[in-house]
Formats: C-alpha cells, structure tokens, sequence
C-alpha cells in the first residue's frame, strides 16, 4: 500500500515534470520517471508480465527514440517564440477536461470481468499466459488491427523520408542512370514485432 | 526483530555483498583483460604494480578517485552527473535478479537479492535501461562527438534488444515459464538447453556482445572515428563509473547466458559420483560459468575487428532478427506438431540450421556487406559518391 501510493506520487511528480520543463530533453526524462512508476505500479499489483512489458516498450524503446529525435533535431533548446497555432491553450484545456471526464466515467461505471483475486491468482507466476490468452481470443481482432496500423505506419514513413536514388551530374532524376551496383534497398525495421 | 525487518536487513547484506563482488570482479577483469590481450598479442602487458601486477586495479581506483574531475562548460549539470549513475546504478541492479543455487541454499537462505515472476523479461527489461546511462552522457556532455556516439550506441541497442529478446522466444516456448529458477529446473531434467537451441544461442550471443558494447560491435567508443565516443568528455570517477558499467553488464550478460542455457548453478551431474551433491553447491558452478563467459569476451575482442556501421545495422535486421524470427517459428511448429517425438530432433534441427549458416557464410555475407560500387567499376564518375544509407 505505502509503495502504491508513493509510486503513485513519483508518476504523478514526473508527469509534472513532463509538461512544465523547459528543456525538452528534461522533459522526456521526466517522462520516463512516470513510465517506470507506472510500471512499479503494476509489479506491485503482482502484474509483472505487464511491469516488464511496459518498462521494455515504452521505456526502453521508444522514449529512447524520443530522445532520439529530440537530440536529431536539436530540439533541446528552450521554446521561446509564441505558439504559431491560435487558441492552442484553450482547444487543449478543452480537450484536457473531456479526457478527464472520459476516465472518470469510465473508472466509476467499470466492472471488474472478474473477481480481482481471481485475476490476480491468474496473473502470479510470471508467465504470460493469462494476458496471452485474452489477447489472443477476446481481443484477438483489436490486436491484429493494431498491429495492421503500426505497420501501415511504418511504410509510411519510410515512403516519407525515401529519397529518390543520387544520380551523376547533369542527369534528372527522370531520366535515370544504372549505377554499377545497384544500391542497396532501404528496408522497413519491423517494429511491429515488438510493439 | 520482527520477521520483515530481518527479511530486509538480509535482503540489504545480499545486495551489498552482490554489489561488492561485482565491483571487485571488475577491477580484476581489466587486470586480467590487459593482461590476456598482451598474451594474445605477445606483449607483457601490465606487470609493474605488485607481483604479476596484482596491485595495478587499487593504484588505478586510487588514481580515478583522485583525479581531477572536470567539469564541462556546455554541459548540462544535472544529467551529466546523472548519467553514470543511471549506468552503474542500471547494471548492478541486473545482476540481483540471478539465482546463484537452489532456493534456500545459502545458509538457509535464498541465493538470489531479488526474485520477480516476469524472470528474464524483467532482466532484460532493467538491462534495456542501461541504454539512458550512455545516451544521456553523451548529450549532456554539450560536446559534437559524444553526441554523434549515443546516437550510434542507441540505435545500436535498440536494434539489438530486438534480436536478442526473439532469440530466447523459442527457449522460453520450451520451459513454459519465464522465471531463471524453472528454466535451470528444466534443464536440470532435460539437459542444457544449448543443446536443444544452438541457434537460438548463437543469436542470443551475439545479441549480447552488441547489448554490452564489446569488440566487434564497440561502436559507441570506436577511437578512429569519434575519439571516445559518449566517454570524451568524462574523467576521474565519472568516467571510471561507465567503465564500471560496462564490465558488470558483461558480467550481466555472461550470468545470463550461463543461466539460460548452460545449466545455470546446477554442475554437471556426472560429478555426483565422486562428491555426492556437488551439483547443487550454491555460487561455485555459476562463478565458473561466468568466468568462462567473460574469457570468451576478452578472446573475441583480441580476435576479431569491428563492424563498420552500416555494416553493424544490416547485419542486425537483415540477419539476426529473420533468424530469431525463423528459430521462433520452428520451435513452435516442433512444438505444436511433433510434440511427441521428443526434444532430440529438434535438437537436431537447430544444430543443422546452425551448420548451414555457418557453411553458407560467404553466401549471406552479401546481405550485410553489399558492395556498392565503389571498386574498379567506379571510373565513370569518381567525383560523386553513391550515398545511400
């Protein structure tokens, strides 16, 4: 009980941290100090399969990636010019307060599938099974789907950032010229794998 | 003392301890890495300090301590101090995680500082968070090089965590459960799981040499290119905490691969004859493992070069990771079919899968080590390069 609500306070502290630094990077560490809380959360809750899940995908790889961009992008300097987007604090008050609403009903009208000692007998133990299980039958349509969306986002970007093949001076890239050796494709990393 | 109290100060000992041998395993092991690499290369290595140059690792903790420690003027304070510790702090967690014997096999109590039900999932999931240490040090040092380094080395890992948690998907499959003690369990009945995953063991170890930043995947601080890469601008003890960081992960990751699958802190059995019970000694046969695990380490870098990076990303998505992805798919195919016939045959196939890369190799060299055309047939046009990745 006492680590519940103590993590409870840290995710809470780097949530805090996440929107009011002024360095980017701060605030992605900050971020990160939620991400790991939530994830003592649910080892405390004996939901370890999910604690190590959410520690290796959210924490491990992709603030990792954050950063990655951030520190790419020189991002990390303080933001000081005015936001060019109008009204931009109240639409995200406005969407804050249906967020907000959005989980409070649904925290108040939730039922448990089962009982919580049940579900938490289900989940000791460590094995993936019980959350395997679900995954794969009841929900088994939401899983593919989102895994079709994290690929199609993939393709995506790589179509963005592909950039047409160096041709010698003087040619277009119309016109084309073999190269002697051909260039190695670009190949999309299957991060849907994982995530 | 009430039960909770006592169960914490021991817990706290074990922890200490762990951390104690650790620090003083690596202080050796860079004796030891010296000294064996200047075998390797016939050279005498470091042999001044004490008698075989015992002393050498207290006169270099005496030296980092007391060197200057400089601070940076672009750097950004807190996280430039933070990073190390992330790193060291990251790394020597890990290792608690490690059954080291049997439950209640020391003095009663168990050999391990910590024990959560995820096992290796949680392992692997506080390992991937050794990547913030290196990352972050390198941005915060405010400095072109250190930057271009964590970049490389986080790209490197991220890649490489990939490979490295598929090639144990199919192991996993086998035991049924994820936790360290069930797995050596396991192999204690059925044999090491080596045997029955080469190739899911061949992946796993060299997922392991790129995770750790050893030789031939030490890209992050290769010297040609990026002087020391994250590490330049660090000295005296900050920078002596990375290289903490990194021999305990390699401690780590030796640990883990002993575990997984050479038997873990069971010895071999045939033993029993001789000294009843000595299979299940607590420590002894772990220590042993790792000590051969880490010999390998120090071996390979005095062996082979390093990967150049684009050399580094191909052969991590375009070989390791369809490999995983094949030796997962196998196993659970074995598995789901011809689960009667044994575990034999299927040993059998993953032993052929690994002689046929191992035959193939200058076949499926090509995937990660295309010639671009910049040889003899670039005439044409020398002035432009070809780009690319």
């Amino acid at each position: 009980m006492i680590a519940f609500l103590l993590l409870g306070a840290l995710a809470l502290v780097g949530a805090v941290v996440t929107v009011a630094a002024r360095n980017a990077v701060h605030a992605a560490l900050g971020l990160v100090g939620t991400l790991l809380s939530v994830a003592g959360l649910f080892a405390s809750l004996s939901a370890s399969f999910l604690a190590a899940v959410q520690v290796i995908v959210y924490a491990g790889a992709i603030l990792v990636l954050f950063l990655f961009v951030i520190m790419l992008l020189n991002a990390h300097q303080p933001v000081t010019g005015r936001d060019p987007v109008p009204f931009v604090r109240e639409l995200a008050g406005i969407g804050g307060v249906i967020l907000a609403g959005a989980l409070a009903v649904i925290a108040f009208s939730y039922r448990d599938p089962q009982p919580l000692a049940q579900g938490t007998a289900a989940l000791r133990g460590g094995t993936a099974g019980a959350v395997g299980e679900t995954l794969l039958t009841r929900f088994l349509l939401p899983f593919e789907a989102v895994s079709v969306l994290l690929l199609v986002a993939i393709v995506g970007a790589v179509a963005l950032v592909r950039r047409p093949a160096p041709q010698p001076d003087g040619v277009t890239d119309a016109e084309g010229v073999a190269l002697p050796g051909e260039l190695p494709e670009r190949t999309a990393p299957e991060g849907g794998v994982r995530a | 003392m009430p039960d909770w109290l006592a169960a914490l100060l021991i817990t706290l000992l074990k922890g200490v301890l762990v951390a104690l041998a650790l620090l003083t395993t690596f202080a050796y092991m860079t004796l030891i890495e010296r000294r064996l690499l200047a075998r390797m290369q016939i050279r005498l290595g470091p042999n001044r300090v004490g008698p075989l140059g015992l002393l050498q690792p207290l006169a270099d903790a005496i030296k980092s301590i007391f060197k200057e420690d400089l601070r940076v003027t672009m750097a950004d304070k807190l996280v430039y101090t933070m990073a190390p510790i992330v790193a060291i702090g990251m790394a020597l967690t890990a290792f608690g995680g490690i059954p080291a014997g049997p439950p209640g096999s020391l003095f009663g109590e168990n050999p391990w500082v910590y024990q959560l039900d995820a096992g290796i999932l949680a392992l692997l999931a506080i390992t991937s968070m050794g990547v913030y240490g290196i990352f972050l040090g390198g941005w915060a040092s405010g400095s072109k090089y250190p930057l271009l380094g964590s970049l490389r080395s986080s790209a490197q890992m991220i890649s490489y965590e990939l490979g490295m948690g598929l090639s144990i998907l199919g192991l996993l499959m086998l035991v049924g459960s994820t936790a360290f003690v069930n797995i050596v369990e396991w192999q204690a009945q059925n044999g090491w799981m080596v045997l029955f995953q080469s190739l899911g063991f061949a992946l796993f170890l060299v997922s392991s040499f790129a995770e750790v930043n050893r030789t031939p995947f030490d890209l992050p601080e290769a010297e040609q290119e990026l002087v020391a890469g994250y590490l330049t601008e660090y000295s005296a003890i900050k920078w002596a905490l990375f290289q903490m960081a990194e021999y305990v992960n390699m401690i780590t990751a030796s640990a883990i691969m002993a575990t997984l699958f050479f038997g873990g802190y069971r010895g071999p059995v045939f033993l029993e004859g001789l000294v009843p019970g000595i299979s299940s000694w607590p420590i002894v046969w772990l220590v042993l493992k790792i000590a051969f695990f880490l010999f390998l380490f120090i071996w390979v870098r005095g062996t082979l070069p390093r990967f150049r990076y684009d050399q580094l990303m191909r052969f991590g998505w375009k070989l390791l990771l369809p490999l995983a992805l094949a030796n997962t798919m196998l196993t659970a195919a074995y598995l789901a079919f011809a689960r009667g016939a044994g575990l034999w045959p299927l040993a059998l196939l993953s032993l052929l899968g690994l002689l046929a890369l191992l035959a193939l190799s200058d076949r499926v060299r090509v995937l990660w080590n295309q010639p671009t055309g910049r040889g003899a047939a670039d005439d044409s046009f020398p002035a432009r390069p070809l780009g690319g990745d």
